[in-house]
């Protein structure tokens, strides 16, 4: 109960610790080589609305490329993240801000993520969860027990909630729609999957 | 082996229908003929329905991603670029002002302190009506090919230039109307779009620029 406490101890609230299944967690959602992931884009910072296209892709084992476009199609940014590399390839003026880069640097890692180690791990009836550390942070993976789909990730400091990604609609490996809450900053992103 | 020669002749074919097309730099009283015919043409254009499929293309995806709409011009400048699919998202140019509606989600920009937005404004309705060869921002080539006219533009400024490497309209021989726009970035990924099924002139009430 103590371990729970100490780390952003609500969002564990009615957990209990259990042994750890696998030491390594594959991400399900954006790991498949072959597959374009585009998904429209609305993005809400301090009130302002945002839109366009979210495109991401597998290109080797270690690293996704990652495009922002417009709904016109021109390029907002392009990146090339993996577990420790970044390499932004290009951004247009208005967005090459060092804040906004670390941001959706550290939120696209997040969610591009491949695998994550898992160091404990959490149950209650129908979820269990998985914990990760992840620098001085933590990523809290929530799954079904039921269809073993992963439904929410959460990244926490030891006591407060920093970012939450919700996962819906979610088959065969894809989920059709996630959100990006940031809890620190007033900064949303809702990707919802384009059948191309 | 002669089954391989054929099919890689046919391969061969198949695949350079696009850049095979014989194309020709037009001669210059070609050009002035060409220049003239479309600048008549977007003169009489009053209004200007037409449907569109954009292909946006990038390198590293195995598919071009897909997206279409409809497109309605009034002049002197009125401007809806809307897509239906996937989505709802539509853009109008108004009064010096940008109205978006995305999915339902309302927003405005007031273009009047913006030359940015000027300059698509005008990139637009000059790409759709073909009434931008006296613009001074580009430097612009001629071509003739079994397809059409093709005229490629390449921007001057600076900034534009960053974004936007070269700019290709292929007109329709017979009409002089833009058939296809293709929007070429730095990185030589780029955005195509075609038009099809014009109506020229028909009336178009102001409610379609209502967003």
């Amino acid at each position: 109960m103590l371990l729970l406490v100490s780390c952003a101890s609500h969002t564990l609230k009615g957990f209990s610790k259990t042994i750890v299944e696998q030491p390594i967690y594959k991400a399900p959602y954006f790991s498949n080589t072959g597959t374009d992931y585009v998904y429209k884009a609305n993005i809400s910072i301090y009130g302002k609305k945002l839109s366009g296209l979210f495109i991401a892709k597998q290109i080797n084992d270690s690293c996704h490329r990652i495009v922002f476009t417009t709904e016109f199609g021109n390029s907002l940014l392009d990146f090339e993240i993996g577990e420790h590399t970044f390499k932004i390839n290009s951004i247009v003026a208005d967005l090459d801000k060092k804040m906004i880069i670390k941001t959706l640097k550290n939120d696209f890692r997040l969610v591009l993520a491949n695998s994550y180690h898992v160091q404990a791990q959490y149950e209650n009836a129908t979820d269990k969860v998985y914990k990760s550390k992840d620098g001085n942070r933590y990523n809290l993976l929530f799954i079904k027990k039921q269809s073993d789909n992963l439904y929410k990730l959460v990244r926490a400091s030891r006591y407060k909630e920093k970012v939450v990604v919700s996962y819906s609609n979610v088959n065969n490996q894809l989920a059709e729609s996630l959100t990006i809450e940031h809890k620190n900053i007033k900064l949303d992103i809702v990707l919802n999957y384009m059948n191309n | 082996m002669k089954i391989k020669a054929y099919w890689l002749i046919l391969l061969f074919c198949l695949s350079g229908t696009g850049t095979f097309a014989q194309e020709q730099k037009m001669a210059e009283s070609e050009i002035a003929t060409f220049k003239q015919t479309v600048n008549s043409v977007s003169k009489k254009i009053k209004t200007l329905t037409t449907d569109f499929v954009q292909y946006k293309h990038l390198d590293f995806l195995s598919k071009d991603i897909e997206t279409s709409g409809k497109m309605f011009f009034k002049q002197p400048n009125l401007l809806n670029w809307k897509y239906i699919k996937p989505y709802n998202y539509s853009i109008v140019f108004k009064n010096n002002k940008i109205f978006i509606n995305n999915e339902g989600s309302k927003s405005s920009v007031d273009m009047g302190n913006n030359k940015m937005f000027e300059k698509i404004n005008k990139l637009i309705v000059g790409s759709v009506s073909g009434d931008m060869f006296d613009d001074g921002a580009f430097v612009i080539t001629y071509f003739k090919s079994k397809d059409g006219y093709i005229t490629r533009l390449l921007p001057k400024d600076a900034t534009l230039k960053k974004y936007i490497k070269q700019i290709e309209l292929v007109f329709d021989k017979e009409e002089g109307i833009v058939k296809q726009v293709k929007l070429i970035e730095s990185s030589n990924d780029f955005t195509k779009i075609n038009f099809k099924n014009k109506i020229i002139n028909a009336k178009i009430d102001d409610s379609a620029f209502n967003n």
